[in-house]
Parts: structure tokens; sequence; C-alpha cells
């Protein structure tokens, strides 16, 4: 009896603190973000108040206002950066798909020598680090005049995806069976049509993944676009955000708004994605 | 008629390899040969003069790299472990909730969205000495009534980046764990508790190694991407204060853009290649092992 | 409808050589069931047919063609496989359709196709599911279905039914045979399962590594074994081998006991050979089928009995082999009990003690 009793206390101490600590991690993990989006919503003078004034009572969309108007405080072209991100992100995302959806269902379908070997040496350029790579980078496009614009910027996007969508995607395509095309061959497919009118809509959902993950990853990158870019011809968001900072002063409040912009679409996506997301990783990546 | 036919994995990659050599390789290869120059930006011919490997002894010799390089490997070492440890316990904490895990697997992605750059104003603000929102908070509850320093002092500026770079990043390991521990198949955990498996001893020998993969998939994605930290550093401290944070990646941003010395920044930028690759072909070696380990290899 | 042949066809894999030039000619609306131990070659012999494996050596051709180098899509053949391949993302009605909507089929030719396909598989009320959604058997039906709409010169099968349990097996071997008699068209079947070849089968082609070993009715490869290795692989349970040494006309084991050669073989004076004998031609006296012309007895001590209704499988030994025989009428056996045997000589075999070839005149 009494056994029992102390073990169902301890479940019972067990559980609470459980969930205090999930509830402290989540904190932790969630409240700079909800912070940021409070912020934009609030004048720069309040939330750089002295004493801090904890509960806002001047909520309103200034900052938002000013940042599409463009000419507001320091005239960021916000919409225009954010046209530049788009275009950007969307292409080099495209592209590094179709490239990454060859690349991976060679891996994937095909075995040949040394194939581990080069998939770890294509894995191997995405570690390439921004900034090293940025200088001889500044110096080709330099030379060869796309540096500061959307073609220059598309291409060294794709070439930074195309490693990651690879992997995922090889990952995907493993998860379909082979015979789902020897099955359509012996339909009458072509090879070309097995792959697009079976195998394709089959890991479709999985590919639309990588594709967003790809996205994200030209969205929200900085080292590269800030020396590639050079004016509003093709800078960025992430590099846009520093249009807010100058030597001593800080648009925070511009600044939130401009980051709740960047945010937004990547929230919705991974929302869309995650499950996706992990079954591909884990797939290609553990059953090797 | 002689034709040549590649065979179709080769030709399938070959995009993929076009685009990685024409983006990633040339220009290695051209950062590799101005290292052993003098160039510079604002003198063009300089990329001319062979100076042989004075730019790799000049940085060998230079205490001001070594100290970039060691506190970069530090940093690496000390947010990589903490993100594993810290991931794998947030995992197991989602695991065993019952109700809502859609949601908090959603919550804990959070950060992942984040650019780099944000992340960094983010934390320069939240540890700002001044109107930031720790110190904000720890004198309104009155801990304390002093300007701790966040970003000014050398190790509290550290520790605020690894803060920041940890918070960032958890998440991908978390969110990998999670979804091996969702993958352990229920038996062998049945079979240890009815063999009188105690919860620690379960968790030893029968969770963690099934995880273990998993744990090097995530290990693997973060070592390609670990240079990311350089967006966070760049923006929170940029190297200082007196370069008390300086990493191996502000350091060579600094050299390249700020002094125009792009040779001497590319033979420092090499060590930061190897640095990276030495990273990531250990730790797809040890996913490998991992693998065959529990017999998934193939 | 159309024979197929194969001429010395050969498979390798780089430098490893899996199938050592095949020769079989297989007849208009034949069913043919190649079986054979894992990994002998079947799956590959079934796949350079449906021309999803180039073949490395030697010639096959379907009806009049030779078929070499055509791609799968132009050998006019469908398929079923293992794990039935059915497309995840269509529903069943499409999935029936797919190969006449490539070939450019219009709207109201492929509905016909696919009702009368449905029809004759009683898939109609599960047209408009997805694969997902359905059961082991059903899958298995669809995926017959999906290879029959085509009316294809050739069927092939790979292992159709070693995903489904013990009891659907059973009756989705009498479905296969029944539409085999219903649709008229060559059927080559790969199987590992001997039961289902003897069942199904025109004609039985046992492989073992890479060659054929046998091909015959399923009554002559039960009745003539060529080898040891095809003895022992069809029929159930395994035919029981002794060791020995011919002596005079009489096969002697090692401990002494012995056999008279059965009729029909022939073995030199000395030569080292195995003696086969099935379960149902070694019974007791008493609990066996009346004596046939050639006939001989022995005394065997059983250690166990397996009853099993109509009859009990007997286990004892005859020098320090294992041996199973079959006991009619039965009665209950107690270990260690001796019995006298009868066996009829008339179904006894002979082989060569080393190459395990037969020794039948
Ligand atoms: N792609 C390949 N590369 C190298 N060897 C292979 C390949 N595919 C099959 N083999 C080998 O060829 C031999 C025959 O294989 P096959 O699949 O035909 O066997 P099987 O008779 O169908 O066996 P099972 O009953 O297990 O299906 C095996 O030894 C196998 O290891
Ligand atoms: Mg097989």
């Amino acid at each position: 009896m009494d056994a029992n009793r102390s073990h169902r206390l301890r479940a019972h101490g067990l559980k609470l603190a459980h969930l205090m600590t999930l509830f402290v991690a989540m904190s932790i993990i969630c409240l700079p973000g909800l912070w940021i989006v409070l912020n934009s919503f609030r004048p720069t003078v309040e939330i750089m108040a002295k004493p801090p004034i904890w509960i806002p009572n001047d909520l309103n969309f200034d900052n938002y206002r000013a940042m599409f108007a463009g000419a507001g405080e320091g005239g960021v072209p916000v919409v225009t950066y954010f046209m530049n991100s788009l275009i950007i992100s969307v292409t080099s995302t495209a592209i590094a798909i179709l490239v990454g959806m060859a690349g991976g269902y060679a891996f994937a379908r095909y075995r040949f020598r040394g194939k581990s070997a080069i998939f770890v040496g294509l894995m191997v350029t995405r570690a390439v680090p921004g900034v090293a790579l940025s200088l001889p980078l500044f110096i080709v496009y330099a030379r060869i005049g796309i540096i500061d614009t959307h073609f220059g910027m598309i291409l060294t996007y794709v070439a930074m995806n195309v490693p990651f969508t690879i992997w995922l995607i090889d990952g995907f395509f493993r998860q379909v069976p082979k015979e789902l095309a020897e099955a359509a061959e012996i339909d009458g497919c072509t090879r070309w049509q097995a792959f697009w009118r079976v195998e394709f809509p089959v890991a479709r959902a999985g590919i639309a993944s990588a594709g967003i993950f790809a996205f994200l990853t030209s969205w929200n990158e900085y080292a590269l676009a800030s020396q590639l870019t050079r004016s509003v011809t093709s800078k960025t968001m992430p590099v846009g955000l520093l249009d807010f900072t100058s030597e001593f002063t800080l648009n925070w409040g511009g600044m939130c708004a401009l980051a709740v912009l960047m945010i937004i679409p990547a929230l919705v996506l991974t929302f869309l994605v995650q499950k996706h997301l992990i079954a591909g990783l884990t797939f290609g990546g553990v059953k090797g | 008629m002689f034709r040549y036919k590649l065979p179709p994995w080769l030709l399938l990659l070959l995009p993929a390899i076009i685009v990685l050599a024409a983006v990633v390789m040339l220009p290695l290869l051209l950062s590799l040969y101005s290292s052993f120059t003098p160039y510079r930006l604002t003198r063009p011919d300089s990329l001319f003069k062979w100076i042989g490997t004075y730019n790799y002894e000049k940085a060998l010799t230079d205490s001001k790299f070594w100290a970039a390089f060691g506190r970069t490997i530090v940093l690496l070492t000390i947010a990589l472990n903490l993100e594993m440890l810290l991931g794998l316990g947030l995992a197991l904490l989602v695991s065993k909730v019952t109700r809502g895990q859609r949601a908090l697997r959603t919550m804990m992605m959070f950060p992942m969205m984040f650019s780099p750059v944000l992340v960094g104003f983010q934390f320069k603000f939240i540890f700002n000495d001044n109107v930031g929102l720790v110190n904000n908070a720890l004198q309104s509850l009155g801990i304390t009534d002093q300007v701790i320093p966040w970003l000014v002092d050398g190790k509290l500026a550290m520790f605020s980046i690894i803060f920041a770079e940890v918070w960032t990043s958890t998440s991908v390991f978390a969110i990998l764990i999670l979804a091996g521990l969702y993958a352990i198949p229920k038996d062998p955990l049945e079979a240890a508790k009815v063999d009188g498996c105690t919860s620690w001893q379960t968790f030893r020998h029968i969770t963690l190694p099934f995880i273990m993969p998993f744990i090097y998939i995530a290990m693997a994605i973060r070592s390609l991407d670990v240079a990311r930290a350089y967006d966070i550093v760049q923006i929170m401290t940029n190297g200082g204060p007196a370069r008390r944070t300086e990493l191996l990646w502000t350091l060579i941003g600094r050299t390249g853009y700020v002094d125009a010395k792009m040779g001497y920044a590319n033979a420092m930028g090499y060590t930061s290649i190897f640095l990276a690759i030495f990273f990531t072909v250990y730790f797809f070696r040890k996913l490998t092992s991992a693998r065959n380990e529990l017999g998934m290899g193939g | 409808m159309a024979e197929v042949h194969l001429e010395k066809v050969v498979k390798k894999y780089g430098e490893l050589e899996v199938v050592h030039g095949i020769d079989l000619d297989i007849g208009h609306n034949e069913f043919v069931v190649f079986v054979g131990p894992s990994g002998c070659g079947k799956s590959t012999t079934l796949r350079m047919i449906a021309g999803l494996e180039n073949i490395s050596g030697g010639n096959i051709r379907i009806g009049d063609r030779v078929v070499n180098d055509l791609p799968p899509r132009a050998r006019n053949i469908s398929m079923v496989f293992q794990n039935y391949a059915l497309y995840p993302h269509m529903s069943v009605r499409e999935n029936l359709g797919f190969s006449l909507k490539i070939a450019g089929k219009d709207k109201a030719e492929i509905e016909a196709a696919v009702d009368e396909a449905a029809a004759i598989l009683s898939l109609t009320p599960l047209l408009d599911r997805k694969p997902g959604e359905l059961s082991g058997g059903q899958r298995q039906r669809v995926a017959m279905g999906r290879a029959i709409v085509r009316h294809p010169d050739v069927f092939l099968f790979d292992e159709p039914l070693s995903n489904l349990d013990a009891k659907l097996r059973t009756q989705m071997r009498v479905e296969i045979k029944k539409l085999h008699r219903k649709i008229k068209t060559t059927i080559i079947y790969v199987t590992h399962d001997q039961v289902e070849a003897m069942t199904l089968a025109d004609r039985i082609v046992i492989m073992r590594n890479g060659s054929i070993e046998q091909q015959g009715t399923p009554l002559e490869v039960f009745a003539n074994p060529v080898s040891t290795f095809v003895a022992t692989f069809i029929g159930s349970p395994p035919m029981n081998l002794i060791d020995g040494v011919v002596k005079g006309g009489q096969v002697v084991f090692s401990d002494g006991t012995s056999l008279p050669v059965p009729p029909r073989y022939s073995a030199a004076e000395g030569q080292r050979v195995q003696y086969g004998v099935r379960a149902d031609n070694i019974m007791p006296i008493g609990h066996a089928l009346p004596p046939e012309e050639h006939m001989a007895e022995l005394d065997m001590t059983v250690s166990l009995s397996e009853p099993l209704g109509t009859e009990t499988i007997l286990f004892g030994e005859i020098s320090d082999t294992e041996i199973q025989a079959k006991m009619l009428n039965p009665r209950p056996v107690e270990p260690g009990e001796t019995m006298r045997f009868q066996i009829t000589l008339d179904k006894c075999h002979l082989f060569d003690a080393e190459s395990g070839v037969s020794l039948r005149t």
C-alpha cells in the first residue's frame, strides 16, 4: 500500500516538474519573437524609454505606414527590398529545385562508384563559410559585371541551395519504391513519362518542402548578400535591415516592422511543410 | 561513328556540378591563388605579384589570428554541445506531452524561421545594457540595480553571443531528435520495462543508441551552416569590444573589406574553410558508422 | 497470346554472372512457374523478359519478335509486383486505366476496359478508393486488374502472393488459376513456394544458382527428380536421402541395413550413392497402402510422431539419418516403439552421392 502511494506521489511531482520546465523552455523560445511583434506597433521613443514602460499604452500602425510610404523616417525603400527578396528567392528556389531534383534522383535511383564520396563532396561546398566565399565571389562578379544584380544573387543562391535540396530530394525519392516507375514503364510509359506521371507526383509534397527550405535560406541570407548587393537595385530585406541603423541611432520600431514583414512568409511556409521536412531529412540521412 | 555516352547518373548530376563548380569551386581557386599574392582591392595590379606563402606565414604568426581561431573553436564546441543537450532535453520534454504536441512542435521551430541578422539585432537589443529587455527586467524585478554590461564586457559578450546562437539553432536538434524518438519501435522499450530497467537505464541503453544517427544528422546539418554565426556576431558585437569576441569569420570580413587586404583575408579564409570541411566530413563519417551499427546501411 | 523463347540468356552484374545461359521455350497460353531458393535468379530472369533489366547475352523472343533491346512498353507484357506497386496518388479506377490512357485510348474505351477488368476481379465497389484505403488482398486484386486491362501477350508475376497471410494466399491462388482459364494468356509466374508452383503450373521450371535444374509438369518433376536438389525442393515433407554404398544389387547403409537398388536405376559396384524415399513410400505395415510389385521391409524405431488427422508423420532413423515416414489410419504411437515398415521400391530413387545426379536409366 505504502509503496504504491509513494510511487503515485512521485509520479505527480515529476509531472508537475515536466510541465514547468516545458513552460519555461517554450517561453524562452517564443518571447523574443513576440517582443519584436509587439515593438513593431510601438513608437521607438516608448520602446527606448527609461525607466521602461512595461504596459504599452500607445499601440499603432505608424511604423508600418512609414515603412510602406517609403519616404518615412530615414526613407528606407522597403517595398523595393521586398520585391528584390521575392524575385531573387523565388527564382533561385525554382532553379535549385530543378537542379536538385536531377541530382537527388541520380543519388536515389542509380548505383555508381564513389557515390558517397561525391555526395559528401557536394555537401562540403555548402560548408564553405559565406564570408570566405564572398571575397572571391566579389572579385569575380565585379570583373564580369554582375555585382549588385538580381542575376548574380540568383546564381549565388542556386549554388548555395543545391547541396541541401539534393540531400532532401534524394530522401524523398528513396521513399518512392522503384517498382512504381517500373510498373509505369510496363504500362507503356517512357522513362521520362514514368518520372513525371508517377514518381514526381508521389514525391511532390516532399519536393515542395525542399523548395520551401531553399526559399527560406535565400530569404534570410545575409553574409553573401551584404557584400554582393550594393544598392536598391538588388538589396534584399536582411541587408535592408541595416538601413534602420546609423552611427548613433537605431530606428528600432521601424526595424521591428520590417522584421515582421520578413517573418510572416517564413512562418506560414514553415508551418505548411514541417512534417515533410522532418521526413525528408531523416529518411535521406538515416537510411543512407 | 564514335560517340562517348555519359552514364545517366552523371548527366543528372551535371547541372549541380556545373553550378557548384562555377559559383564555389572556381572562386575558391581564385582565392587560393590570391592568397599567394599581396592583392588589395584598391590596387588591382597587385593580383599579379607572387609572394609565395607570405600571407600564410603572416597569419600563422599573427596572435590576432590565433586568438580568433581559438575563440571560434571554443564557440563552436560549446554551442554545438549545448544545442545538442538542450535539443535532446526539449525533444524529450515534448515527446512526453500527451496533448497539443503539434502546436508545441510548431513553436519549437519558431527560431528556425528567423534570419540570423534579425537574431543578431534582436539579441543586440535584448542584451543592450541601457534599455535592453534583460536589464530592464532584472531592474524592475529588483534583482539588481546595477547596469550589467552584457555586450560590453568581453566574457559576458561571449556569453550573449552563445546564447543567441543556441537560441536559433537548438530547434534543429530538437526537431530531428524528436523525429528519431517517434521512430523508435515500441517492442524493445517494452521489453526493457519488463526486464526491470529503470527509466534512466532504458534511456541509456535503448533510446540513446537509437537516436544517435538522428543526432549526427543534426550535427551534419549544423556543421554545414555554422558560419551563419557570422551574421549574428557581426550585428551583435562586430568582433568587439576591443576584438574580444572576434571570430575567424569577422576577422576575415574586416581584413578583406575594411582593410581591403584581399590576399591576406583569403589566406585566413582558407583556414576557416578547412575547419568547416573538417567538421562536416567528421560528422558524415559518424553518421555512416552510427547507421551501420543500427543496421540501416545500404 | 504469344510464345516466349529464351536462348542462352545471360545476365551479369559487372563481373558477377547471376544467370548462366538459360534456354526455355514457353508455348501459347502456357502457365509456367519458376521456383527455386532465394537468390537463384528467378526475378532477374523475369525482369529480363519484362525489359526491366537489359540482357548481357543471348536472345529473348516474344511471339516472332526479338525483343532484346526493346523497352518494356514495346513488349506488350504486363507484370504484377511482389509489393503490388500501385500508384498511390491515383484511385483504383485511374490505376486500372493508366496504361490505356498512356496508350492514348479514348475515354469510353478505357471505361469499358476498366469496368470489364473490375467485374472479373470483383473490384467494382472499390473503384473510387485510393490504394492506401485497401486491404492486402484487395490491393493484390487491383494489381492483377491493372495487368489484365491491356490484354497483354504475356503476364509476368513476381511472387505476387508472398505478402498475404496463409488463408488469403490459398484463396488468391485459386483466383489466379481461374483467371488463367478465363483470359487465356501466357503466364510466367515466379515463386519460391513449391506448393504454389505445384498447384498453379502447367510446367514447373526449377532454378538453381542461375541455371535451370529441371523443367516439366508438376507430376513429372515430382515423380522423376533429376537431382537431389529437385528431390528435396519439390514435395512435402522433403524426400528422405540416406547415404550408402552399392554392393551386389543392394545399397548398404553405414549401420549395416540395406535396401535393393530400385527398379529402373543402375549403379556401379562400390559406387557411393544416396537412396531417396518419400514419406508416402515408407509406411508401417498395417497402416499402409496395399503392396505393389517391388517391395522391401525394414524395422525402424519411432522417436517422434506428428498426428495430422487422416495421417501421422513418424520420425525415425536409418543409419544416423533422420527419416520421415507416413502412417495411414493412425493409431497412437509411443516414442521408442519399434515398427516394421514397408517400402515401395518402384517409387524410390537413387542419386550419385558426389554430384547429386539421378542414376535413372
Ligand atoms: N543490382 C544487382 N547487382 C548485383 N547483384 C544483383 C543485383 N540484383 C540481383 N543481384 C544478384 O542476383 C542474384 C539473383 O537475384 P534474384 O533477385 O533474381 O533472386 P530471386 O531468385 O528472385 O530470389 P528471391 O526469391 O529472394 O526473390 C542474387 O544472387 C542477387 O544477389
Ligand atoms: Mg525475387
